[in-house]
């Protein structure tokens, strides 16, 4: 694919932010983040308080690039099944079975997103993991692909009652864990209460320009993407110093406030999470019109694509996000590069 | 016959001169009364140790009431040696200096006694100077009466000369003999070198601890930075020399270094924020960053630093190494060689 057409795809990549900003206000972090999952095929793990717009950004994006977008909620009762199919009596009195969200759009499904996935049950995670990671899925002696899939998954934070807290592995299959907060700019609140085209979101929505991409195109892109955007020796070395020190982040003298260092980490970031923030590293850098990652693009994607992975003791996990934060930064900040 | 009254006033005046001496005798004339004469003695601290040859002062203050006054001629006589029990005791008075002082109803003497002993023995022995005493004269007495006023005797110990028979002098511990001195010549030049050799380390400490400068500011990072790529040869832009990354090396370093964290164009604000100083640089430092995205890690990235990065490093080490030490950095000429 020549530069010309790469550029093209930056260009369409760059309108779709923008019709998205244009809906969801004082988001521009995480529609950046969540275009840049796009490109590089990575699923993602939204996390947030009620009702700051994941939802309406999700739908949004899924306009954007087309495809089938299919939802569910998480609960308690929620079993392996109830995402495959569902029974129910026809008119004629006999038993049905339709395809669950899963199927229904078939080959064309481009966003799946699963509201509060901690309530759900650990069978549901399984199954969730395995689509995820294989975007298949055997059902009525048939293998189902999902090749354009991403997973969206959200989880509240603030509530812990019926809740399952989602394994490690389960949470390493995320590309990214993206925050959702509710903008602190007044201009933007104020907007967000008063202007009363935020008051009907499926309006909004429609208001995003459809189809900017081609989601079966997506994965054709993405890599070339991966294939046009280099990485130096240097840089290399930078990644591989940032990896260890998410394991021993000891032996590069970081520090998090109140916390022992030396009983925080019980495993550090995975080689697939490693994996996927050299691959969401190099759409950033396409997006900035770079052809090759710098440290910046590993910065721009470094919290979301490392932060979930990191596994604390567990008397640290309860203050997870603010942990995981202070400490990413300061690998950043002990970690140089050249 | 005229001879013979002759001798008979001889003997007669010799008769009455020797009843005129017995009742000179010191010793059976009455003692003064109570009140009218005060002592104050000032005899040696040391009382013991004395051998042949010594002296012994002693100084006497004799405070006498009038009309009581002393009759000089009774003083102790310069060359006398004392007696005890009609044995000399080896004691002479060798000097004798007298003053007096009169202060209207009393007269102040002040006598200095100096005893020689001329005495010596095998083993310690007893020894003192006896009492002396002086004769006093009622000038208001119709009989003329003459009293005597005893100077109290001081005791002393005298030590022999030597200890006879074969003695270990180590072990003797005597303390008149003093201490015996060793030849600490040796010692004396150890410890002289010693001294030079402390006062060296801990200016050798000082340098290493003032991080490899004499003065303050004076090693500060970007000061060595200038020093590490001032011995770097010119290279033309986009020819990516050893010499060029070790320059750029170098400044990043400093710049580390300088902010306490890894710096990157991402994080600069930041640092400028702490460091305000810098601001006046801030678009050299983005120049910086771009040169080495250019070096390390994106070959074809442009920057504009100009033909020879190297020399324009050198200058911008320069305005950074003024901004270290609060200087205002000229920054119109590095923009001018951009």
């Amino acid at each position: 694919m020549s530069d010309r057409q790469l550029a093209d795809w930056r260009q369409h990549a760059l309108t779709l932010e923008t019709e998205v900003n244009k809906v969801v206000v004082g988001q521009a972090s995480p529609i950046r983040l969540i275009t840049t999952a796009i490109f590089a095929r990575g699923h993602v793990l939204l996390e947030g308080d009620v009702g700051v717009g994941k939802t309406t950004l999700l739908r949004a994006f899924t306009r954007g690039i087309g495809g089938g977008y299919q939802r569910i909620e998480g609960t308690i009762d929620l079993m392996p099944n109830d995402l495959v199919y569902h029974t129910y009596l026809g008119e004629d009195g006999k038993p049905h079975v339709s395809a669950g969200p899963l199927l229904m759009s078939g080959e064309n499904l481009s966003v799946f997103f699963f509201n509060e996935i901690n309530r759900a049950r650990p069978q549901v995670h399984s199954l969730l993991l395995r689509v995820m990671a294989e975007r298949t899925l055997s059902a009525f002696n048939k293998e189902h692909v999902f090749p354009h899939m991403i997973v969206f998954a959200d989880r509240n934070q603030v509530e812990r009652e019926e809740t399952f807290e989602i394994p490690s592995a389960a949470r390493d299959r995320f590309m990214m864990e993206i925050p959702i907060v509710v903008p602190n700019d007044d201009t933007i609140m104020s907007s967000l209460m008063f202007d009363t085209r935020f008051h009907n979101a499926d309006a909004l929505i429609d208001t995003v320009k459809p189809d900017v991409l081609k989601f079966d195109d997506l994965n054709g892109f993405s890599s070339v993407i991966q294939k046009s955007v280099t990485a130096s020796p240097t840089l290399e070395k930078y990644a591989l110093n940032l990896w260890k020190a998410t394991r021993q982040p000891t032996e590069y003298g970081v520090k998090v406030t109140n916390v022992d260092m030396s009983r925080l980490v019980l495993a550090g970031a995975s080689p697939r999470g490693m994996s996927m923030m050299l691959r969401a590293a190099r759409v950033n850098a396409w997006l900035n019109e770079r052809t090759a990652i710098t440290p910046e693009d590993i910065h721009a994607v470094f919290h979301a694509t490392v932060a979930h992975r990191i596994v604390f003791s567990p008397v640290y996990e309860m203050r997870r996000t603010e942990i995981a934060r202070e400490m990413l930064s300061n690998i950043v900040n002990a970690v140089a590069a050249p | 016959m005229k001879k013979l009254m002759r001798n008979l006033l001889l003997m007669t005046t010799l008769s009455l001169s020797t009843f005129a001496a017995y009742a000179l005798d010191v010793t059976k004339l009455p003692d003064v009364k109570d009140g009218i004469v005060s002592i104050q003695t000032q005899d040696p601290v040391k009382d013991v140790g004395y051998v042949v040859g010594d002296v012994v002062t002693r100084h006497i203050t004799l405070t006498i009431k009038k009309p009581y006054v002393l009759i000089e001629e009774s003083l102790p006589i310069v060359g006398y040696e004392k007696t005890y029990r009609g044995q000399p005791i080896g004691v002479y008075l060798s000097a004798l200096s007298h003053t007096k002082k009169d202060e209207g109803d009393q007269v102040v003497h002040q006598l200095t006694l100096d005893y020689q002993i001329f005495t010596s023995s095998v083993v310690a022995k007893r020894a003192a100077v006896l009492a002396e005493y002086v004769r006093l004269l009622n000038t208001e007495s119709k009989d003329r009466e003459v009293v005597k006023y005893r100077v109290p005797m001081w005791e002393f110990v005298i030590s022999p000369l030597s200890v006879f028979g074969q003695i270990k002098i180590e072990d003797d511990m005597s303390q008149f003999r003093g201490p015996l001195l060793m030849d600490t010549s040796n010692q004396e030049k150890r410890l002289k070198t010693s001294l030079v050799l402390l006062v060296l380390s801990l200016l050798g400490l000082l340098y290493i601890v003032g991080k490899n400068a004499w003065l303050p500011r004076m090693g500060g990072p970007f000061a060595k930075a200038y020093r590490t790529i001032k011995k770097q040869t010119n290279t033309p832009q986009g020819n990516m020399s050893e010499s060029l990354r070790v320059a750029v090396s170098s400044m990043h370093a400093a710049l580390n270094t300088s902010a306490g964290h890894s710096l990157f164009a991402d994080n600069l604000d930041e640092f400028l924020a702490k460091k305000p100083a810098f601001t006046a640089i801030k678009s050299e430092i983005q120049q910086f960053f771009g040169l080495s995205n250019q070096v390390f890690f994106e070959a074809n990235a442009k920057h504009n630093v100009g033909a020879e990065p190297v020399a324009w490093l050198k200058q911008f080490c320069r305005r950074c190494r003024d901004c270290e030490r609060g200087l205002l950095p000229d920054t119109l000429s590095t923009k001018n060689k951009a």
